[in-house]
């Protein structure tokens, strides 16, 4: 049976009618058009799909969006404000930190959690908050960059 | 930045930057339309029988349930990317796990889903064969009985050597000199055989299509590497003209050669004819893994004659691929007659190439088309030979390396080659010669070359002038995340004397630019590449005779620069595109340039011009090199460092070639640790991410990128490709460090612990 429910999205509240087992990333794509999550697997593995819910990354195809009610939900359509890219889409335009561009509403929603609890992170760490989202094209090193030059300032 | 140039050389950033870093790119997965239902294939979960029994009316009646097709709802037809060896469904028998035998469409994915379970299949088992070497038995069982009868696609047309009565679906061989006279000449021989295994392309968006079939017309939405291909198929699987059928390639979430063949589309359309819907298909990843289709591994023997000072005198080469149940192997196997002995000076070559049905997934161009397979073949045993001869494997490949002037070993000349200052460049950022610090560390070096498509594969491009005096590009070609689109606006702009920002590109759309064969073998910055720089000739000489009548000076004494046609003596007179373009829509036509680019071929029916040299520009050549640690309690390999040296002509966007570099380094330290699909009786036991592993941000090794210029005449602006040569040396460096480091030789890939610590017990007796 359909209920509603509200979900806070990127600073707003949103009423959307769901089944008691509609996955948050199918809430986001269909229901709501916010397609920057991605599905790339079943397994919760690759990441394409992480939204930031209160302070943490997680895999919207994991969390059932009944249970994201209460909580401040942060996709990537969130990140720019007032028709200004968040500093980390600029370092990854910048920097090169993509090629196909499947996984970098993941990538930097990861990087954006990252650097909320930790302003400026190490290497290792900024590798370490990746290990959740996969990239076949980039190999990488240039998120890390991005990612790096975001905390120091210098984008 | 090269000197000279305004455009060219600089690391603009992606002209898809903005949707990109929002979001709000539209993939294939993102396309919607009004009315649209969801389709799912019923695959077969047999590697090898006969249908005996299809029953799809429970399905049909289905609440949600809106179509069902089988074999019997469409033309047979038979297609392919290579070989025409497939139907949309398969008609009498399967030949792998993964085959296609219907499809349904619902109101929703899970109805669909649902429906597939209430389709009643009974099949009749054949004997399978799933082993190579078994395909090739006398008494084996036939993939394809019938496949003499099969055609090819134009681009393979007289390139197809199947042998009847066997499951060797093609074997083609090439030869230079006289490789037994070599072999006697040599003062020593080595034979040595290597395997490979079949990795998936892995690109994070899995396969997505759109099809919206009227009466007589298609639409579909694709995330392919090859809409005009893919065009062409349908076309001939439904009997309409190609004019009516309409490809429009989406943004493309990675391909690496996975996405180069028709795949869902027939389905949607065949769906979308049934039900008169726009049908929708998305594979899941698991469906990727064991239906879409992997890379051809191949077993490769090598013999190679060395002459007592180190130089190669002959070099032969049995490369047998393993095509699975249909034939997309092909252009990987013939490729390999042309790259695999590496870029050296051999005077007696002889390669054999063949390509073998097996009842298991498919294999299709995966990047490096065949080349990888045959680069760890041949490069692991330049290794062993420097070894056993006792030459440094650095100087080994100095020694016998292609040099400017030389002839390749496929007898094309070889022009603007660094090859020799790559492996200068490589040693030097390995620190070769310096002594390892660490136990358990070692060190290795390759030399690589790969070759560009020779003719067959053409492209086109239009550059047209809008009233404003901005730039707009019409190219065939698609943008599988490459970035291919903003080098193609940089030629246009660098060329058209505007800034970069002014140019626009529309690409990869069947109905509104021209023809291009399609994203794959490094082509597209190469052939494609030169169809907008002449085409941006094209309409700059037409500018410039407007701008003659306007200026009354003749044309010769014009130039362009800053969206102006002035007069070089002096450049103050002038006059902008915008008047120009103003001008000419009121009085005068258009502004439209057009071009094309390509490996030009001999007509048929003209002699062959044997005198000459066939030229085949843009081979491109580099070095690799890895420092390792093994852990020889665990058998774990770990890269510390990566270097890799490219020569690409001209860096017309140096970001974006480091990019390239970057992600086939990774791919490639991935293809050789990690990656292998896992067969059990032609079934895939590890079709998901969790058990399929390819590298996270932790386990990738600091990457020192280097690249090398010397501008190749044909290319435009001097350019090469690049996408696909930064993989293939990867594997064959990592095993040779492994062998520098603990002294043990690994013939089969992946290099995974339980292979690295079977041989160190080996060793150790």
């Amino acid at each position: 049976m359909k209920r509603p429910i509200k979900l806070r999205i990127n600073g707003r509240d949103v009423e959307v009618w769901i089944e008691p087992d509609d996955l948050l990333l199918d809430v986001l794509r269909e229901r709501l058009s916010l397609t920057g999550a991605r599905r790339g697997c079943e397994t919760s593995y690759c990441g394409a799909c992480s939204v930031i819910i209160g302070n943490k990354i997680v895999h919207s195809c994991l969390v059932l969006a009944i249970s994201a009610q209460g909580q401040e939900i942060t996709t990537i359509e969130g990140l720019a404000e007032n028709g200004q890219l968040h500093p980390l889409q600029e370092a990854f335009i910048r920097h090169g930190s993509f090629q196909c561009g499947y996984c970098t509403p993941g990538m930097i929603l990861a990087a954006k959690a990252l650097l909320n609890s930790n302003p400026h992170p190490t290497e290792e760490e900024i590798k370490r908050s990746l290990d959740g989202n996969l990239c076949r094209c980039t190999g990488y090193q240039k998120i890390i960059q991005a990612i790096a030059a975001t905390s120091e300032g210098r984008v | 930045m090269t000197p000279g140039f305004k455009v060219i050389g600089k690391s603009f950033p992606r002209v898809d930057s903005q949707e990109i870093v929002t979001g709000r790119v539209v993939f294939g997965v993102d396309v919607s339309l009004p009315g649209m239902v969801y389709g799912k294939v019923l695959r077969s979960p047999i590697p090898h029988g006969r249908i005996v029994r299809l029953d799809v009316s429970e399905a049909e009646r289905l609440p949600g349930v809106v179509a069902v097709v089988t074999a019997k709802d469409v033309p047979a037809n038979r297609y392919g990317f290579a070989l025409k060896d497939e139907t949309v469904f398969t008609l009498d028998k399967v030949r792998c796990i993964g085959d296609a035998i219907g499809a349904v469409a619902a109101e929703d994915p899970k109805s669909a889903e649902k429906a597939l379970g209430h389709i009643h299949v009974e099949y009749e088992d054949l004997p399978a064969v799933y082993d190579l070497e078994e395909a090739l038995r006398e008494d084996a069982p036939l993939v394809h009985p019938e496949m003499t009868s099969y055609d090819t696609v134009r681009l393979l047309r007289g390139a197809w050597h199947p042998i009847a009565g066997t499951n060797m679906v093609h074997r083609a061989e090439f030869r230079k000199g006289e490789v037994e006279k070599g072999f006697q000449e040599a003062d020593y021989v080595f034979e040595d055989t290597f395997r490979s295994s079949q990795v998936h392309h892995c690109y994070i968006e899995p396969h997505a299509v759109v099809a919206k079939a009227e009466r007589d017309r298609i639409t579909v939405w694709s995330c392919t590497q090859q809409p005009f291909p893919v065009r062409s198929s349908l076309a001939e699987i439904f009997g309409l003209p190609e004019s009516k059928i309409h490809v429009i390639t989406t943004k493309v979430g990675g391909g690496f050669g996975g996405k180069i063949a028709p795949r869902l589309e027939p389905y949607a359309v065949a769906l979308s004819m049934k039900c008169g819907r726009p049908v929708k298909i998305v594979m899941t990843r698991t469906e990727e893994f064991t239906a879409s289709a992997g890379s051809a591994p191949a077993i490769v023997t090598v013999k190679t004659g060395v002459k007592k000072d180190g130089r190669l005198v002959a070099r032969e080469m049995n490369l047998i691929y393993d095509t699975g149940a249909y034939a997309e192997g092909l252009p990987p196997s013939n490729r390999a007659l042309k790259d695999s002995p590496g870029p050296y000076n051999v005077p007696h070559i002889k390669i054999t190439s063949s390509l073998v049905y097996t009842n298991k997934l498919r294999a299709t161009p995966f990047r490096g088309l065949g080349v990888p397979e045959a680069t760890w073949a041949a490069e692991s045993q330049m290794d062993i030979i420097a070894h056993k001869m006792g030459i440094d494997p650095f100087e080994f490949r100095m020694l016998n390396a292609l040099d400017e002037g030389d002839i390749g070993p496929n007898g094309d000349l070889v022009q603007g080659i660094q090859l020799k200052a790559c492996l200068r460049k490589t040693a030097e950022a390995l620190r070769w010669g310096e002594k390892m610090d660490h136990p358990n560390r070692g060190r290795a070096i390759v030399a690589i070359q790969k070759s560009p498509t020779t003719y067959g594969s053409m492209s086109g491009a239009v550059v047209s002038v809008n009233e404003d005096g901005s730039i707009q590009v019409f190219v065939g070609a698609a943008d599988i995340g490459q970035g291919s689109d903003t080098v193609l606006c940089q030629i246009a702009a660098e060329e058209m004397g505007v800034p970069f920002e002014d140019v626009s590109i529309t690409s990869a759309d069947t109905a509104s630019t021209p023809f291009d064969q399609g994203t794959f073998s490094s082509r597209v910055t190469l052939y494609t590449g030169k169809a907008v720089l002449v085409a941006a000739q094209d309409a700059k000489k037409r500018l410039k005779e407007i701008a003659a009548k306007i200026l009354k000076v003749p044309e010769s004494e014009l130039e362009v620069a800053d969206k102006c046609v002035f007069v070089m003596k002096t450049p103050e007179t002038r006059v902008t595109f915008k008047e120009i373009v103003e001008l000419c829509h009121t009085y005068d036509g258009v502004i439209l340039g057009k071009g094309w680019g390509g490996a030009k071929g001999d007509w048929p029916g003209l002699a062959h011009r044997k005198d000459l040299k066939e030229v085949v520009p843009g081979w491109k050549y580099g070095a690799q090199g890895v420092e390792v640690e093994v852990d020889s309690e665990t058998g774990v390999v770990k890269v510390l460092r990566l270097v890799s040296v490219h020569d690409v002509g001209r860096a017309l966007n140096p970001l974006a070639v480091e990019g390239q570099i970057e992600g086939g380094a990774i791919m490639g330290m991935s293809y050789a640790l990690f990656e292998e699909l896992i067969y059990d009786q032609g079934k895939i036991t590890n079709p998901t991410f969790m058990d399929y592993k390819i590298p996270t941000a932790m386990e990738i090794p600091q990457i020192i990128s280097i690249v090398l210029e010397e501008p190749l005449p044909v290319g435009p602006f001097g350019a090469k490709g690049i996408g696909e040569s930064s993989l293939l040396g990867v594997a064959p460096a990592i095993a040779s460090a492994v062998y520098d480091a603990v002294g043990v030789r690994i013939m089969d890939l992946p290099l995974k612990p339980e292979r690295i610590l079977a041989a160190l017990e080996e060793k150790r007796g």
